[in-house]
């Protein structure tokens, strides 16, 4: 009996340790790679160099090898810089929305409450070819020109799913009494609205937005679709790089892009701690 | 009426449950709540006293009859535009809140100025016994803190009247006592009606002026503390108020004989020749023989120390179960009394109280 189970618990933590194994040590690798100074077989360590940064942040566009790898910083620029664009505007459009329709489906009750719930859930289930493909046929046979406000609307058709979901959640969390506690000593609707739901929902709000400007930065098939010809966000732009090889400087980008995520998941989990 | 504070008239409240059938929360109550008067709704759990309470604030909307508050109809009137503040079941303390932005939280609704509000604040903490704990956060406080903290807000606007809704249902035994009294002083030094609901009858027979049981949606009997003890209107008000012995038969003279024809004397006038229910109180019995007085003669199933008193549980020969309690200065009267021994219950006929009808 004894015996089995110890073996059961070393087992278990030999599955723990290979699962984390898992996830992380292709990350770290990552990491270490885009500082390996050889540039043609990054597998075999060569020394520690910095100039992978430096090339893809355009400190250095002297090194002859420089064209073979990155046409031009400022392409990778202007990819990163499209990207901030969107997620930005995405994650407001997203986040009120979201929260909207989220509220109104908690506060209101009306014929077809159920269904409009499904609707909001549709767009995360779907394949994002089908949906990518759709947007596509749709923004076409409407005669919006494809570039950035139709990434925009796009991904606010999934996003704001997100948003609503999450939302949602922390709504369905919270105490009715409070709001009656609120209107018992006084305070009208909009009053209530903003010092006592508004405050409590806020930790949901912001975890909304996080993910949904997270998504936003990441995504690609969809984005690809309804792209068009003249607009490249950061993740299309790695993907053409890496149809050319996986060169030193895709680690970089992938380790900086990292240091974002945990920058942003960082504050999201500080806010969130504040909050509780 | 010009004394009264709130009044109700014919207070109804359906509901509809997720099976699809109705239910009255509220079934026509009539209820008068006077100036400076504690007043507690009393009954079990689920027979409607928070729907009650929440139509006089607002919360539910009655199906028909009128709310009037201060001499006005309050029907139309939004929950926030009431002159009304409860003290809820579960306090509902804001928990982003502190203490002091909890407590003044009417006053910034009002948009009183900042040093009146912070003046305000710390004299209502005071009042409630918790000065200076304004930068407290309301999870960091405990059951019986969290209470005052939600009496402080619900009282800094100076209502005139206070709702209160099983406040203390939450608090254990020793506290429950305190809070009582303390809430009772409370009541009577501010000068304001309270509308206080209970489960717990012992609470109710403590803290009130009259008492409403309430029962299904209805109201059973309004009345003081002891009226309701000593003259319960049915054998509801009875068995849920106090221990009871009930005795349903067929009045006749001064006799009330039930089916299985045990009789007990009675000294009340009114009821001759008709279907009662006669109501003996466990302390009314006594077992030391008293000339003139009658008895019941029982077999003794259990005798229990409580402290202050024994109480006694017996069977009449015909099976009915009685208890009696003997105060425990008049220990000697149970002498080797002993389980499973016959015992002669004595009472005296006036202390005989007549409900009209039988055990429902
Ligand atoms: N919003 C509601 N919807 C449906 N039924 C309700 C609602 N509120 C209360 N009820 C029902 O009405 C009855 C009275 O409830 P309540 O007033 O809360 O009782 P109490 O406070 O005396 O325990 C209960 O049977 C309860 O289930
Ligand atoms: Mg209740």
């Amino acid at each position: 009996m004894r015996i089995a189970a110890a073996l059961f618990r070393g087992s278990l933590y030999a599955y723990t340790a290979l699962f984390f194994a898992f996830i992380y040590i292709p990350l770290v690798l990552i990491v270490v790679y885009s500082f390996n100074a050889n540039p043609i077989n990054m597998m075999t360590w060569s020394g520690f160099t910095t100039e992978w940064y430096a090339q893809v942040l355009g400190f250095k566009t002297t090194i002859s090898e420089n064209a073979l790898y990155i046409e031009s910083t400022d392409q990778l620029v202007a990819a990163v810089l499209n990207s901030l664009k969107i997620a930005t505007a995405t994650t407001i459009i997203a986040t009120v929305f979201g929260t909207a329709i989220a509220l109104a489906l908690h506060r209101f009750n009306f014929v077809g409450q159920g269904f409009y719930r499904v609707v909001m859930f549709m767009p995360m289930l779907m394949p994002d070819i089908v949906l990518g493909i759709a947007l596509l046929i749709f923004f076409v046979n409407a005669g919006i020109s494809l570039g950035i406000t139709t990434i925009i609307i796009g991904q606010c058709t999934f996003l704001i799913s997100y948003v609503f979901i999450v939302v949602s959640a922390r709504l369905a969390g919270m105490d009715r009494t409070l709001e009656n506690a609120s209107a018992d000593l006084g305070a009208n609707e909009w009053t209530t609205f903003r010092r006592v739901v508004l405050p409590q929902l806020m930790p949901g709000i912001l975890g909304g937005a996080l993910l949904a400007f997270i998504i936003s930065m990441d995504d690609l098939v969809i984005t690809y679709f309804i792209a068009g010809i003249d607009v490249t966000t950061l993740p299309m732009f790695i993907f053409s790089m890496l149809r050319r090889g996986i060169k030193p400087e895709i680690n970089a980008i992938a380790v900086m892009m990292l240091t974002f995520s945990f920058v942003i998941a960082s504050i999201g989990l500080y806010l969130r701690s504040r909050q509780k | 009426m010009r004394n009264s504070m709130v009044r109700l008239e014919g207070a109804t409240k359906v509901f509809s449950t997720p099976e699809g059938e109705s239910l009255k929360a509220l079934d026509g109550i009539d209820i008068d709540v006077g100036r400076n008067e504690f007043i507690t709704l009393l009954g079990p759990s689920g027979c409607g006293k928070t729907t009650l309470l929440q139509a006089v604030s607002g919360f539910v909307e009655l199906d028909s009859g009128r709310v009037i508050i201060d001499g006005q109809e309050m029907n139309d009137r939004p929950p926030y535009r009431r002159p009304v503040n409860t003290v809820f079941q579960n306090y509902a303390l804001f928990p982003h809140m502190s203490v002091g932005e909890n407590v003044g939280y009417s006053l910034e609704v009002a948009r009183v100025s900042k040093a009146e509000r912070t003046e305000r604040v710390a004299s209502a903490l005071r009042m409630v016994g918790l000065e200076g704990m304004e930068n407290r956060r309301p999870r960091q406080l405990s059951g019986g803190q969290q209470q005052r903290v939600a009496l402080a807000r619900a009282l800094i606007a100076r209502p005139k009247l206070l709702l209160l809704d099983e406040p203390l249902s939450a608090l254990d035994k020793n506290l429950r006592e305190t809070m009582q009294l303390e809430l009772k002083t409370l009541q009577h030094e501010l000068g304001i009606s309270f509308v206080f609901v209970t489960h717990d009858q012992q609470e109710a027979l403590t803290m009130s002026d009259r008492i409403a049981v309430l029962s299904n949606g209805r109201i059973q009997q309004v009345d003081t503390p002891r009226a309701i003890y000593d003259h319960p209107a049915n054998t509801f008000v009875a068995s849920f108020i106090g221990a009871s012995n009930l005795f349903e038969g067929q009045a006749n003279g001064d006799v009330v004989t039930t089916a299985e024809g045990t009789t007990i004397r009675h000294a009340s006038e009114g009821a001759k020749n008709s279907r009662v229910t006669a109501l003996i109180r466990p302390e009314h019995f006594f077992l030391d023989a008293t000339e003139g007085c009658p008895a019941v003669d029982v077999v003794v199933e259990q005798i229990v120390f409580v402290g202050s008193s024994f109480e006694l549980f017996g069977r009449t020969e015909q099976g009915r179960r009685l208890s009696a309690h003997v105060p425990a200065a008049r220990r000697a009267t149970i002498g080797a009394l002993q389980q499973g021994q016959k015992s002669r219950w004595y009472y005296d006929p006036s202390a005989v109280h007549l409900i009209q009808g039988e055990v429902a």
